[in-house]
């Protein structure tokens, strides 16, 4: 009886060495645009794959880029590509691979009551909403775009991010290129100076001020808008075009900017395309990893680490659209597949 | 039985001993390594508390370093926080922008910090919350003191006081967000505007004046319910129950003869209590310090009701920011090394505020009691 207990129990210790032999633990950290897809491709990933546990943390796009500096994580994500200083952290330009996962918008959501319809709005008439000089809903300018809806006599409040986020870095990016006097006087970043308006924390926040004032405009992400049902206006793109966001103009935007990838370190500035059909404040997000995969400790990890990315780049992307995020289009995850390709651990 | 017998055997040894003062048992070689091992033991535990103190504060201070040394005392007086870099052009004496092959010659400015706003809105919302919360709290306490105990509720209302204190912020916060602020909104907010919009003197509460390139521009606040009223009014919410809990044990160390004494020479019931809270006052002085205290560090429900705006606006119904909202908002995503340790500049001046208010606070509130006691 004893003898068989003693064999049960060390029967049960070889099988979970057995098990935590083969079983391949990776972490990501940064992010939280893009949490949500990640967070299921992890799910689906890993229904496939049992033996590979990943774990996503989204900390913030900051935050994610100190992690693989650091070699915390084994990748790191980001909305706003990598900048010279980033990069020369990470040991300068032939030691990091940066390329882009899926697409995505911030949209101006607005809480205006009374309204037939989805307004429209242009990258001035938003510049100077959030430059404050625009302040009441009926004011000639939106007036003028909108001739259909009858505008309340309204105070605008502007709502922003408070936190350093890739979404303000997109909006403040777009509405730069629209008004000179609002690059001059606010810029672009992932957090800056904003004259008027209510700050919130992260979408949520933002979304709460939207929600609760009547009169308030504010940006969010896309998908953010959609799943929490935000009123969202359509914006004049570079040709002329008034466009409602959708994951399908996301990945218009994004298929005019094949030309700009180049090399290892992929970034491409999508906001502001000219085709007919994108959405003017659409971009990309990244993932991060080292050339050498020095983030990782064994080839097993290397493996598990690569074959998880191209998953996501190819069999991944069909899952973007149902999740509100604009899939890569086809040229696009074939140069990030050759991106990633280069990554190499141990020289092989 | 045994109990009995080691405590006689104390008392024997204790009779025995040669130096009785010190009450110490005969040295035996285990007891003595004991005894030795608890004072290091309770020395240890002493100075752990001191160094997690002054750890903090020196590693604030080395991580701080860097915005110290680059804005220096100009950091407390200083309104622009601006993380990002901006992008100026270059202008001629005209006035012309500069143009170089078809582009504007531009300069970069770098980020800049400034402390001014938080200091301001801190300053500013503490104050609200003075004003709303000493009145009720000094009346409560007061209630507390000399109604309830004749109606026999005083137990239960000192009770439920402090109950009040031991709820979290965030649920404050909460229902400031979701009850308080679209309650200002829709009806306070619209009704000061209709009524008071109109006088004239009047009108710097309900305009912000907004520099757009260079020009001002007259701007209508709207009526967004989460601003510097709003702020002031959950935090004065919060530090009710501190304020009335403190003051309703200053208020009780008055001597009785003290009350008597006034009553006997004629005061009414009314001018007793007000000689109550003059004999107090040094102590109820301390009481709304401890208020300040926690008014100006309170974090987490402050954010979500005050609006986040680092600007210095003088209307209550513009948003605001604290030194503590402006933590809880941009720490985590500050990785620019500069913005970083300019946050820790402000989590240091905060801190310091803090460890004044607490120690005068302290000062009068103990200090002041034990004086009182002790001359009786």
């Amino acid at each position: 009886m004893k003898k068989s207990i003693v064999g049960l129990v060390a029967l049960g210790l070889t099988a979970t060495f057995a098990i935590a032999a083969e079983n391949v633990r990776l972490a990501g950290a940064g992010a939280t645009f893009p949490a949500p897809i990640y967070k299921k491709w992890v799910a689906e990933y890993q229904k496939a794959n049992p033996t590979v546990q990943i774990d996503y943390q989204s900390i913030g796009s900051g935050g994610g880029i100190k992690a693989i500096t650091d070699k915390t994580v084994a990748f790191g994500a980001t909305d706003a590509p990598l900048n010279k200083k980033e990069i020369e952290a990470m040991g300068g330009e032939s030691k990091v691979i940066q390329f882009p996962t899926v697409g995505g918008a911030v949209v101006p959501a607005y809480n205006v009551p009374g309204l037939k319809g989805d307004l429209k709005f242009t990258g001035e008439i938003l510049a100077d909403i959030y430059l404050g000089k625009i302040s009441k809903w009926n004011d000639a300018k939106i007036a003028a775009l909108n001739p259909d809806e009858k505008l309340p006599d309204l105070a605008i409040t502007p709502a922003y991010r408070t936190d350093g986020s890739g979404t303000t870095f997109v909006w403040t990016n777009y509405l730069a290129t629209q008004s000179e006097g609002y690059k001059t006087a606010i810029g672009t970043g992932k957090q800056v100076k904003w004259p008027v308006g209510q700050g919130g924390k992260g979408n949520e926040g933002v979304a709460a001020v939207v929600q609760q004032t009547a009169g308030a405009i504010g940006y969010v992400e896309f998908n953010y808008a959609v799943q929490n049902k935000l009123a969202n206006g359509l914006v004049r793109n570079a040709a002329g075009k008034f466009i409602k966001c959708s994951a399908a103009a996301v990945s218009a935007a994004g298929e005019g900017a094949v030309s700009q990838l180049k090399g290892n370190i992929l970034a491409a500035d999508i906001w502001n395309q000219p085709g007919e059909a994108a959405f003017p404040i659409a971009a990309f997000t990244y993932i991060v990893v080292h050339a050498d995969l020095a983030s990782v400790k064994s080839a097993d990890e290397a493996k598990a680490l690569t074959g998880f990315l191209k998953w996501t780049l190819t069999d991944g992307q069909k899952l973007a659209g149902e999740m509100d995020y604009a899939p890569l289009s086809a040229s696009v995850a074939t140069k990030s597949l050759d991106a990633l390709n280069n990554a190499k651990f141990g020289g092989k | 039985m045994s109990g009995l017998s080691m405590e006689t055997a104390t008392a024997a040894t204790l009779a025995g001993s040669p130096r009785p003062a010190r009450h110490r048992p005969p040295a035996s070689g285990i007891s003595r390594f004991v005894d030795s091992g608890l004072r290091w033991a309770c020395r240890g535990a002493a100075a752990t508390i001191l160094l997690m103190l002054i750890l903090p504060v020196s590693v604030l201070l080395i991580q701080a370093w860097p915005a110290v040394h680059r804005f220096g005392a100009g950091f407390l007086v200083s309104s622009e926080w601006r993380a990002n870099e901006l992008e100026i052009p270059v202008r001629d004496a005209a006035g012309k922008i500069i143009q170089k092959d078809g582009e504007n010659v531009t300069t970069i400015e770098p980020p800049s910090f400034g402390a001014l706003p938080v200091l301001y809105g801190t300053a500013v919302s503490a104050m609200l919350a003075l004003i709303f919360a000493v009145p009720f709290s000094f009346a409560a306490a007061l209630f507390i003191v000399r109604v309830a105990p004749k109606i026999k509720i005083a137990g239960p209302l000192s009770f439920l006081i402090e109950f009040l204190a031991a709820i979290p912020s965030l649920a404050y916060g909460l229902w400031g967000l979701f009850v308080l602020a679209p309650f200002l909104a829709t009806t306070v907010e619209p009704a000061l505007i209709s009524t008071l919009g109109k006088v004239p003197f009047l009108s710097w509460m309900f305009f912000q004046d907004v520099e757009i390139a260079g020009a001002t521009v007259r701007r209508q606040l709207p009526a967004a319910g989460r601003d510097m009223l709003c702020g002031g009014l959950v935090l004065g919410i919060m530090i009710l129950p501190i304020i009335t809990a403190v003051s309703r044990d200053v208020l009780k160390n008055v001597p009785r003869a003290q009350i008597e004494g006034s009553l006997a020479m004629g005061a009414t019931w009314w001018q007793s209590c007000v000689e109550m809270l003059r004999y107090g006052r040094a102590g109820l002085f301390g009481a709304v310090m401890l208020g300040l205290a926690r008014a100006a560090g309170e974090t987490m429900a402050v954010t979500m009701v005050i609006g986040n705006n680092n600007q210095i606006v003088l209307s209550p119904l513009a948003p605001a920011q604290t030194m503590a909202s402006l933590l809880a908002n941009e720490f985590a995503e500050a990785t620019d090394g500069l913005h970083g340790s300019a946050l820790l500049y402000v989590a240091l001046i905060l801190l310091v505020m803090s460890l004044l208010f607490n120690i005068v606070a302290r000062y009068l509130v103990v200090g002041k009691n034990s004086r009182t006691s002790g001359a009786h």
